[in-house]
Protein backbone atom coordinates (compact mmCIF):
# COMPACT_ATOMS: atom_id res chain seq x y z
CA UNK A 1 0.00 0.00 0.00
CA UNK A 2 1.73 3.20 -1.17
CA UNK A 3 -1.17 5.84 0.10
CA UNK A 4 -2.63 6.72 -3.20
CA UNK A 5 -5.96 4.72 -3.83
CA UNK A 6 -5.25 5.17 -7.71
CA UNK A 7 -1.39 4.02 -7.58
CA UNK A 8 -1.98 1.12 -5.69
CA UNK A 9 -4.93 0.02 -7.60
CA UNK A 10 -2.79 0.39 -10.75
CA UNK A 11 -0.33 -2.05 -9.51
CA UNK A 12 -2.86 -4.44 -8.17
CA UNK A 13 -4.96 -4.34 -11.61
CA UNK A 14 -4.80 -7.12 -13.73
CA UNK A 15 -3.35 -5.11 -16.95
CA UNK A 16 -0.33 -4.33 -14.98
CA UNK A 17 1.45 -6.87 -17.00
CA UNK A 18 0.23 -5.23 -20.01
CA UNK A 19 2.82 -2.97 -22.39
CA UNK A 20 1.85 0.67 -21.02
CA UNK A 21 2.15 1.64 -24.68
CA UNK A 22 -1.05 -0.53 -25.45
CA UNK A 23 -2.67 0.95 -22.88
CA UNK A 24 -1.56 4.48 -23.68
CA UNK A 25 -3.56 3.84 -27.20
CA UNK A 26 -6.43 2.56 -25.76
CA UNK A 27 -6.99 5.26 -23.44
CA UNK A 28 -5.36 7.94 -25.85
CA UNK A 29 -8.06 6.59 -28.53
CA UNK A 30 -10.92 6.52 -25.69
CA UNK A 31 -9.72 10.34 -24.93
CA UNK A 32 -9.72 11.81 -28.12
CA UNK A 33 -13.01 9.97 -29.23
CA UNK A 34 -14.66 11.40 -25.82
CA UNK A 35 -13.95 15.19 -27.01
CA UNK A 36 -13.94 14.96 -30.53
CA UNK A 37 -17.77 12.97 -31.24
CA UNK A 38 -20.95 14.83 -30.04
CA UNK A 39 -21.66 14.05 -26.35
CA UNK A 40 -24.76 11.82 -27.13
CA UNK A 41 -24.21 8.94 -28.21
CA UNK A 42 -20.03 9.57 -28.41
CA UNK A 43 -18.99 10.37 -25.27
CA UNK A 44 -21.80 8.42 -23.59
CA UNK A 45 -20.48 5.12 -25.09
CA UNK A 46 -16.84 6.00 -24.64
CA UNK A 47 -17.54 6.59 -20.64
CA UNK A 48 -19.43 3.22 -20.66
CA UNK A 49 -16.70 1.42 -22.48
CA UNK A 50 -13.89 2.97 -19.99
CA UNK A 51 -15.92 2.53 -17.01
CA UNK A 52 -16.74 -1.60 -18.00
CA UNK A 53 -12.98 -2.39 -19.20
CA UNK A 54 -11.52 -0.80 -15.60
CA UNK A 55 -14.15 -2.63 -13.79
CA UNK A 56 -14.42 -6.26 -16.02
CA UNK A 57 -11.15 -6.77 -17.46
CA UNK A 58 -8.81 -4.72 -15.70
CA UNK A 59 -10.14 -5.71 -12.27
CA UNK A 60 -10.14 -2.08 -10.91
CA UNK A 61 -12.11 -1.74 -7.51
CA UNK A 62 -15.40 0.07 -8.10
CA UNK A 63 -14.59 2.14 -4.87
CA UNK A 64 -11.43 3.42 -5.65
CA UNK A 65 -12.83 4.46 -9.51
CA UNK A 66 -16.46 5.97 -7.83
CA UNK A 67 -13.92 7.57 -5.07
CA UNK A 68 -11.49 9.06 -7.96
CA UNK A 69 -13.77 10.36 -10.38
CA UNK A 70 -16.24 12.11 -7.62
CA UNK A 71 -13.30 15.48 -8.04
CA UNK A 72 -13.55 16.17 -11.72
CA UNK A 73 -17.08 15.62 -11.29
CA UNK A 74 -17.21 18.49 -8.43
CA UNK A 75 -15.06 20.29 -10.53
CA UNK A 76 -17.39 19.70 -14.09
CA UNK A 77 -21.09 20.24 -12.28
CA UNK A 78 -19.69 23.72 -10.68
CA UNK A 79 -18.16 24.67 -14.58
CA UNK A 80 -21.09 23.50 -16.40
CA UNK A 81 -23.30 25.21 -14.47
CA UNK A 82 -21.35 28.22 -14.30
CA UNK A 83 -20.90 27.90 -18.25
CA UNK A 84 -24.80 27.92 -19.17
CA UNK A 85 -25.64 30.48 -16.56
CA UNK A 86 -26.19 34.13 -18.82
CA UNK A 87 -25.63 37.32 -17.21
CA UNK A 88 -27.00 40.41 -19.13
CA UNK A 89 -29.15 43.24 -18.77
CA UNK A 90 -32.38 41.54 -16.99
CA UNK A 91 -30.06 40.10 -14.30
CA UNK A 92 -28.84 36.33 -14.15
CA UNK A 93 -30.45 33.60 -16.00
CA UNK A 94 -30.04 30.31 -17.61
CA UNK A 95 -29.12 30.33 -21.53
CA UNK A 96 -31.49 29.46 -24.15
CA UNK A 97 -29.75 25.83 -24.33
CA UNK A 98 -28.90 25.50 -21.26
CA UNK A 99 -29.90 21.80 -20.05
CA UNK A 100 -28.39 20.61 -23.49
CA UNK A 101 -25.06 22.79 -23.43
CA UNK A 102 -24.23 21.69 -20.08
CA UNK A 103 -25.10 18.23 -20.99
CA UNK A 104 -22.80 18.56 -23.47
CA UNK A 105 -20.24 19.70 -21.45
CA UNK A 106 -20.83 17.17 -18.41
CA UNK A 107 -20.53 13.95 -21.68
CA UNK A 108 -17.49 15.42 -23.11
CA UNK A 109 -15.79 16.13 -19.36
CA UNK A 110 -17.20 12.17 -17.57
CA UNK A 111 -15.89 10.65 -21.08
CA UNK A 112 -12.50 11.84 -21.10
CA UNK A 113 -11.80 11.66 -16.93
CA UNK A 114 -13.13 7.90 -17.36
CA UNK A 115 -10.72 7.00 -19.76
CA UNK A 116 -7.58 8.81 -18.34
CA UNK A 117 -8.79 6.95 -15.24
CA UNK A 118 -8.75 3.75 -16.83
CA UNK A 119 -5.05 4.34 -17.66
CA UNK A 120 -4.34 6.10 -14.27
CA UNK A 121 -5.94 2.75 -12.65
CA UNK A 122 -3.85 0.23 -14.65
CA UNK A 123 -0.54 1.86 -15.36
CA UNK A 124 1.70 2.63 -12.32
CA UNK A 125 3.81 5.87 -13.17
CA UNK A 126 7.30 4.17 -12.87
CA UNK A 127 5.74 2.38 -16.23
CA UNK A 128 4.57 5.57 -17.95
CA UNK A 129 8.26 7.14 -17.39
CA UNK A 130 10.34 5.15 -19.41
CA UNK A 131 8.02 5.80 -22.22
CA UNK A 132 8.36 9.56 -22.13
CA UNK A 133 12.34 9.07 -22.56
CA UNK A 134 10.89 7.24 -25.52
CA UNK A 135 9.21 10.12 -26.46
CA UNK A 136 12.46 11.87 -26.39
CA UNK A 137 11.66 13.99 -23.33
CA UNK A 138 15.14 14.88 -22.49
CA UNK A 139 16.35 12.18 -19.70
CA UNK A 140 17.26 14.49 -16.99
CA UNK A 141 13.67 15.74 -17.05
CA UNK A 142 12.31 11.86 -16.95
CA UNK A 143 14.95 11.63 -14.05
CA UNK A 144 13.99 14.51 -12.23
CA UNK A 145 10.28 13.39 -12.72
CA UNK A 146 11.29 9.61 -11.88
CA UNK A 147 12.95 10.72 -8.12
CA UNK A 148 9.72 13.05 -7.67
CA UNK A 149 7.78 9.90 -7.99
CA UNK A 150 9.72 7.77 -5.56
CA UNK A 151 9.89 11.19 -3.25
CA UNK A 152 6.45 11.41 -2.95
CA UNK A 153 5.43 8.62 -0.95
CA UNK A 154 8.28 9.10 1.44
CA UNK A 155 7.56 12.38 1.56
CA UNK A 156 3.33 11.59 2.15
CA UNK A 157 4.52 9.64 4.86
CA UNK A 158 6.47 12.25 6.50
CA UNK A 159 3.71 14.60 5.90
CA UNK A 160 0.74 12.05 7.86
CA UNK A 161 3.16 11.38 10.62
CA UNK A 162 4.28 14.94 11.40
CA UNK A 163 0.57 15.59 11.10
CA UNK A 164 -0.15 12.77 13.70
CA UNK A 165 1.78 13.68 16.22
CA UNK A 166 1.03 17.61 15.69
CA UNK A 167 -2.88 16.54 16.40
CA UNK A 168 -1.91 14.78 19.26
CA UNK A 169 -0.29 17.53 20.94
CA UNK A 170 -3.35 19.43 20.39
CA UNK A 171 -2.07 21.26 17.24
CA UNK A 172 -5.20 22.05 15.59
CA UNK A 173 -7.31 22.82 18.67
CA UNK A 174 -7.57 26.35 17.52
CA UNK A 175 -7.02 28.47 13.92
CA UNK A 176 -4.65 29.93 15.01
CA UNK A 177 -2.70 26.67 16.34
CA UNK A 178 -3.74 25.04 12.89
CA UNK A 179 -1.53 27.76 11.16
CA UNK A 180 1.12 27.50 12.79
CA UNK A 181 0.98 23.74 12.76
CA UNK A 182 0.67 23.38 8.77
CA UNK A 183 3.58 25.88 8.12
CA UNK A 184 5.83 24.17 10.66
CA UNK A 185 4.54 20.97 9.07
CA UNK A 186 5.04 22.28 5.69
CA UNK A 187 8.75 23.31 6.94
CA UNK A 188 9.41 19.83 8.32
CA UNK A 189 8.31 18.20 4.89
CA UNK A 190 10.67 20.58 3.05
CA UNK A 191 13.63 19.85 5.25
CA UNK A 192 13.11 16.27 5.04
CA UNK A 193 12.96 16.16 1.62
CA UNK A 194 16.28 18.00 0.89
CA UNK A 195 17.87 15.62 3.45
CA UNK A 196 16.74 12.74 1.71
CA UNK A 197 17.74 13.83 -1.79
CA UNK A 198 21.30 14.92 -0.02
CA UNK A 199 21.85 11.36 1.60
CA UNK A 200 20.61 9.59 -1.63
CA UNK A 201 23.07 11.84 -3.67
CA UNK A 202 25.63 10.54 -1.34
CA UNK A 203 24.85 7.36 -1.20
CA UNK A 204 24.86 7.15 -5.11
CA UNK A 205 28.16 9.37 -4.92
CA UNK A 206 29.50 6.71 -3.31
CA UNK A 207 28.72 3.87 -5.81
CA UNK A 208 29.80 5.71 -8.61
CA UNK A 209 26.79 7.44 -10.18
CA UNK A 210 28.04 10.41 -12.92
CA UNK A 211 25.30 9.52 -15.68
CA UNK A 212 22.42 9.79 -14.63
CA UNK A 213 20.51 6.82 -12.27
CA UNK A 214 20.61 3.86 -14.36
CA UNK A 215 17.87 1.16 -13.80
CA UNK A 216 17.36 -2.16 -15.56
CA UNK A 217 13.82 -1.18 -17.43
CA UNK A 218 10.93 -4.26 -17.27
CA UNK A 219 9.93 -5.17 -20.83
CA UNK A 220 6.35 -5.06 -21.10
CA UNK A 221 5.48 -6.87 -24.36
CA UNK A 222 2.86 -5.30 -26.68
CA UNK A 223 -0.10 -7.56 -27.58
CA UNK A 224 -1.72 -7.73 -31.22
CA UNK A 225 -4.64 -9.08 -30.05
CA UNK A 226 -4.66 -6.28 -27.42
CA UNK A 227 -4.27 -3.89 -30.33
CA UNK A 228 -6.22 -5.25 -32.63
CA UNK A 229 -9.45 -5.13 -30.26
CA UNK A 230 -8.59 -1.18 -29.64
CA UNK A 231 -8.68 -0.22 -32.77
CA UNK A 232 -12.14 -2.89 -33.69
CA UNK A 233 -13.47 -0.84 -30.10
CA UNK A 234 -12.16 2.40 -31.50
CA UNK A 235 -13.88 2.03 -34.65
CA UNK A 236 -17.53 0.54 -33.15
CA UNK A 237 -17.71 3.67 -31.32
CA UNK A 238 -17.27 6.24 -33.98
CA UNK A 239 -19.49 4.20 -36.40
CA UNK A 240 -22.22 3.51 -33.74
CA UNK A 241 -22.11 7.06 -32.86
CA UNK A 242 -22.69 8.19 -36.83
CA UNK A 243 -25.49 6.08 -36.86
CA UNK A 244 -27.45 6.80 -34.07
CA UNK A 245 -26.93 10.72 -34.30
CA UNK B 1 -8.59 22.93 -8.90
CA UNK B 2 -7.51 22.19 -11.77
CA UNK B 3 -9.49 22.07 -15.17
CA UNK B 4 -10.99 18.21 -15.68
CA UNK B 5 -10.22 16.25 -19.11
CA UNK B 6 -12.55 16.62 -21.58
CA UNK B 7 -13.65 20.14 -20.35
CA UNK B 8 -12.49 22.55 -22.97
CA UNK B 9 -13.15 22.44 -27.13
CA UNK B 10 -10.20 20.32 -28.43
CA UNK B 11 -9.05 23.95 -30.19
CA UNK B 12 -8.86 25.35 -27.17
CA UNK B 13 -7.00 22.30 -25.46
CA UNK B 14 -4.16 22.66 -27.65
CA UNK B 15 -3.99 26.44 -28.03
CA UNK B 16 -3.29 26.19 -24.65
CA UNK B 17 -0.93 23.43 -24.89
CA UNK B 18 1.09 25.86 -27.64
CA UNK B 19 1.00 28.52 -25.66
CA UNK B 20 2.40 26.77 -22.29
CA UNK B 21 5.27 25.05 -24.37
CA UNK B 22 7.91 27.19 -24.67
CA UNK B 23 7.76 28.41 -20.99
CA UNK B 24 7.91 24.49 -20.42
CA UNK B 25 10.94 23.42 -22.82
CA UNK B 26 12.86 27.06 -21.25
CA UNK B 27 12.55 24.90 -18.00
CA UNK B 28 13.29 21.96 -19.01
CA UNK B 29 16.58 23.49 -21.23
CA UNK B 30 17.33 24.89 -17.20
CA UNK B 31 17.07 21.58 -15.71
CA UNK B 32 18.56 19.59 -18.11
CA UNK B 33 21.61 22.65 -18.37
CA UNK B 34 21.26 22.40 -14.28
CA UNK B 35 21.93 18.27 -14.41
CA UNK B 36 24.60 18.40 -16.88
CA UNK B 37 27.01 21.01 -15.15
CA UNK B 38 25.99 19.47 -11.18
CA UNK B 39 24.39 15.82 -11.73
CA UNK B 40 23.59 16.01 -7.84
CA UNK B 41 20.84 18.41 -8.83
CA UNK B 42 18.39 16.01 -9.98
CA UNK B 43 17.86 14.86 -6.21
CA UNK B 44 17.42 18.01 -4.92
CA UNK B 45 14.87 19.14 -8.22
CA UNK B 46 13.04 15.93 -7.87
CA UNK B 47 12.60 16.90 -4.06
CA UNK B 48 11.38 19.85 -5.29
CA UNK B 49 8.79 18.78 -6.97
CA UNK B 50 7.72 16.08 -5.03
CA UNK B 51 7.69 18.86 -2.10
CA UNK B 52 5.12 20.77 -4.32
CA UNK B 53 2.85 17.38 -4.93
CA UNK B 54 2.90 17.23 -1.17
CA UNK B 55 2.53 20.66 -0.23
CA UNK B 56 -1.05 20.45 -2.33
CA UNK B 57 -1.96 17.78 0.07
CA UNK B 58 -1.61 19.91 2.89
CA UNK B 59 -4.81 21.48 4.41
CA UNK B 60 -5.17 25.10 4.54
CA UNK B 61 -7.40 25.85 7.98
CA UNK B 62 -10.14 28.18 7.51
CA UNK B 63 -12.74 30.03 9.50
CA UNK B 64 -16.03 28.14 8.43
CA UNK B 65 -14.04 24.81 9.18
CA UNK B 66 -13.95 23.76 5.71
CA UNK B 67 -10.52 23.01 4.07
CA UNK B 68 -9.04 23.47 0.68
CA UNK B 69 -5.91 22.71 -0.29
CA UNK B 70 -2.95 25.35 -1.61
CA UNK B 71 -1.62 25.33 -4.84
CA UNK B 72 1.78 24.77 -3.32
CA UNK B 73 3.49 27.07 -6.33
CA UNK B 74 4.44 30.00 -4.45
CA UNK B 75 7.43 28.91 -2.31
CA UNK B 76 8.86 27.28 -5.06
CA UNK B 77 8.92 29.99 -7.42
CA UNK B 78 11.16 32.01 -4.64
CA UNK B 79 12.76 28.98 -3.68
CA UNK B 80 13.28 27.98 -7.05
CA UNK B 81 12.92 30.30 -9.66
CA UNK B 82 9.78 30.46 -12.26
CA UNK B 83 11.66 28.63 -15.41
CA UNK B 84 12.45 25.42 -13.03
CA UNK B 85 8.99 25.98 -11.51
CA UNK B 86 7.31 25.61 -15.13
CA UNK B 87 8.92 22.30 -15.47
CA UNK B 88 8.09 21.24 -11.92
CA UNK B 89 4.67 22.10 -11.77
CA UNK B 90 3.98 20.49 -15.21
CA UNK B 91 5.31 17.52 -14.01
CA UNK B 92 3.36 17.69 -10.82
CA UNK B 93 -0.09 18.61 -12.99
CA UNK B 94 0.97 15.03 -14.83
CA UNK B 95 1.62 13.35 -11.51
CA UNK B 96 -2.50 14.82 -9.97
CA UNK B 97 -3.56 13.84 -13.20
CA UNK B 98 -2.48 10.41 -13.05
CA UNK B 99 -2.24 9.84 -8.89
CA UNK B 100 -5.48 11.93 -8.10
CA UNK B 101 -7.50 12.05 -10.77
CA UNK B 102 -7.13 15.65 -10.59
CA UNK B 103 -7.18 17.86 -14.01
CA UNK B 104 -6.80 16.04 -17.13
CA UNK B 105 -4.35 14.91 -19.88
CA UNK B 106 -5.83 17.42 -23.24
CA UNK B 107 -6.28 20.18 -20.50
CA UNK B 108 -2.44 19.61 -19.25
CA UNK B 109 -1.22 22.68 -21.14
CA UNK B 110 -4.24 24.73 -19.77
CA UNK B 111 -3.51 24.02 -16.44
CA UNK B 112 -0.01 24.21 -16.66
CA UNK B 113 -0.19 27.81 -17.97
CA UNK B 114 -1.92 28.57 -14.85
CA UNK B 115 -0.93 26.63 -12.33
CA UNK B 116 2.90 26.34 -13.48
CA UNK B 117 3.87 29.16 -15.72
CA UNK B 118 1.03 32.30 -14.66
CA UNK B 119 0.99 31.23 -11.07
CA UNK B 120 5.13 31.28 -10.40
CA UNK B 121 5.96 34.22 -12.75
CA UNK B 122 3.39 36.09 -10.55
CA UNK B 123 4.49 35.28 -7.04
CA UNK B 124 8.14 35.25 -8.25
CA UNK B 125 7.52 38.96 -9.65
CA UNK B 126 5.75 40.08 -6.51
CA UNK B 127 8.34 38.68 -4.54
CA UNK B 128 10.69 40.38 -6.19
CA UNK B 129 9.45 43.86 -6.51
CA UNK B 130 8.65 43.72 -2.90
CA UNK B 131 12.00 43.28 -2.34
CA UNK B 132 13.11 45.84 -4.32
CA UNK B 133 10.77 48.28 -2.62
CA UNK B 134 12.32 47.60 0.80
CA UNK B 135 10.36 44.90 1.87
CA UNK B 136 11.17 42.24 4.11
CA UNK B 137 11.37 38.34 3.54
CA UNK B 138 8.50 37.59 5.57
CA UNK B 139 5.79 40.24 3.79
CA UNK B 140 7.55 39.56 0.43
CA UNK B 141 6.65 35.86 0.85
CA UNK B 142 2.94 36.87 2.17
CA UNK B 143 2.92 39.16 -1.53
CA UNK B 144 4.36 36.11 -3.77
CA UNK B 145 2.49 33.42 -2.14
CA UNK B 146 -0.84 34.76 -2.49
CA UNK B 147 -0.79 36.48 -5.47
CA UNK B 148 0.76 32.87 -6.96
CA UNK B 149 -2.29 30.84 -5.81
CA UNK B 150 -4.80 34.11 -6.83
CA UNK B 151 -3.08 34.30 -10.14
CA UNK B 152 -3.29 30.78 -10.69
CA UNK B 153 -7.43 31.13 -10.02
CA UNK B 154 -7.58 34.19 -12.30
CA UNK B 155 -5.99 32.51 -15.33
CA UNK B 156 -8.35 29.83 -15.18
CA UNK B 157 -11.41 31.82 -14.54
CA UNK B 158 -10.30 33.54 -18.12
CA UNK B 159 -9.26 30.11 -19.82
CA UNK B 160 -12.82 29.45 -19.51
CA UNK B 161 -14.25 32.55 -20.50
CA UNK B 162 -12.82 32.27 -23.30
CA UNK B 163 -14.12 28.67 -24.02
CA UNK B 164 -17.28 29.12 -22.55
CA UNK B 165 -18.51 33.29 -23.34
CA UNK B 166 -21.83 34.46 -22.37
CA UNK B 167 -24.70 34.29 -24.97
CA UNK B 168 -25.37 38.22 -24.17
CA UNK B 169 -22.47 39.67 -22.65
CA UNK B 170 -19.98 37.79 -23.86
CA UNK B 171 -16.18 37.18 -23.14
CA UNK B 172 -16.33 39.94 -20.45
CA UNK B 173 -19.61 38.57 -19.02
CA UNK B 174 -17.98 35.05 -18.95
CA UNK B 175 -14.91 36.35 -17.23
CA UNK B 176 -17.38 38.10 -14.65
CA UNK B 177 -19.37 34.80 -13.95
CA UNK B 178 -16.39 32.52 -13.70
CA UNK B 179 -14.05 34.57 -11.69
CA UNK B 180 -17.09 35.15 -9.25
CA UNK B 181 -16.74 31.21 -8.82
CA UNK B 182 -13.26 30.34 -9.22
CA UNK B 183 -11.42 33.48 -8.40
CA UNK B 184 -13.60 35.58 -5.63
CA UNK B 185 -13.96 32.37 -3.72
CA UNK B 186 -10.27 31.92 -3.80
CA UNK B 187 -8.99 35.54 -2.45
CA UNK B 188 -9.83 33.88 1.35
CA UNK B 189 -7.91 31.13 0.51
CA UNK B 190 -4.94 33.00 -1.11
CA UNK B 191 -4.99 34.84 1.78
CA UNK B 192 -4.13 31.43 3.98
CA UNK B 193 -1.53 30.22 1.33
CA UNK B 194 0.04 33.52 2.34
CA UNK B 195 -0.08 32.78 5.90
CA UNK B 196 0.90 29.52 5.53
CA UNK B 197 4.15 30.51 2.97
CA UNK B 198 5.35 33.16 5.77
CA UNK B 199 5.46 30.25 8.59
CA UNK B 200 6.61 28.23 6.29
CA UNK B 201 9.92 30.57 5.78
CA UNK B 202 9.74 31.81 9.33
CA UNK B 203 10.65 27.99 10.05
CA UNK B 204 12.58 27.70 7.33
CA UNK B 205 14.70 30.75 8.29
CA UNK B 206 15.88 29.02 11.51
CA UNK B 207 15.84 25.63 10.27
CA UNK B 208 17.45 25.69 7.02
CA UNK B 209 19.53 28.74 7.16
CA UNK B 210 22.06 27.67 4.87
CA UNK B 211 20.17 26.06 2.26
CA UNK B 212 18.24 29.50 2.42
CA UNK B 213 21.48 31.07 1.96
CA UNK B 214 22.73 28.84 -0.57
CA UNK B 215 19.08 29.28 -2.28
CA UNK B 216 19.97 33.27 -2.63
CA UNK B 217 17.30 33.89 -0.21
CA UNK B 218 19.43 35.14 2.77
CA UNK B 219 22.34 36.77 2.55
CA UNK B 220 25.00 35.18 4.24
CA UNK B 221 25.43 36.37 7.43
CA UNK B 222 29.34 38.18 7.54
CA UNK B 223 31.88 36.05 9.02
CA UNK B 224 33.71 37.07 12.36
CA UNK B 225 37.38 37.67 11.20
CA UNK B 226 40.31 38.14 14.43
CA UNK B 227 41.42 41.44 14.73
CA UNK B 228 44.49 42.22 13.73
CA UNK B 229 45.29 39.24 11.38
CA UNK B 230 48.29 37.05 11.58
CA UNK B 231 51.28 38.82 13.02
Amino acid sequence: MTGLAVDDAAWASAWRRRAPGDKVLLCGGLVVTALVLPAWPGSALVAVVAVALALGPARVPARTFARAVRWPLAFVAVGAVTAVVEVGGDGVGWAPDAAAHAGSLVGHAVAGSAAVLLLATTTPMSDLLPALRRARVPAAVVEVASVTYRLLFVLLDSLRAVREAQAARMGYSSLRRSYRSSGALAAAVLTRSWDRARRMQEGLAGRGMDTGLRVLPEVLPSSRPFLAATAAGLTTIVATSAVLA
Amino acid sequence: MHIAEGFLPAGHAAGWTIAAAPFVVHGARAVVKEVRENPESTLLLGAAGAFTFVLSAIKLPSVTGSSSHPTGTGPGAILFRPPVMALLGTVVLLFQALLLAHGGLTTLGANAFAFAVVGPWAGYGAYRLARAAGAGLLPAVFAAVALADLATYVTTSFQLALAFPDAESGLAGALLKFLGVFAVTQIPLAVGEGLLGVLLFRVLTVNARPELERLGILTPAPVATAAGGAA
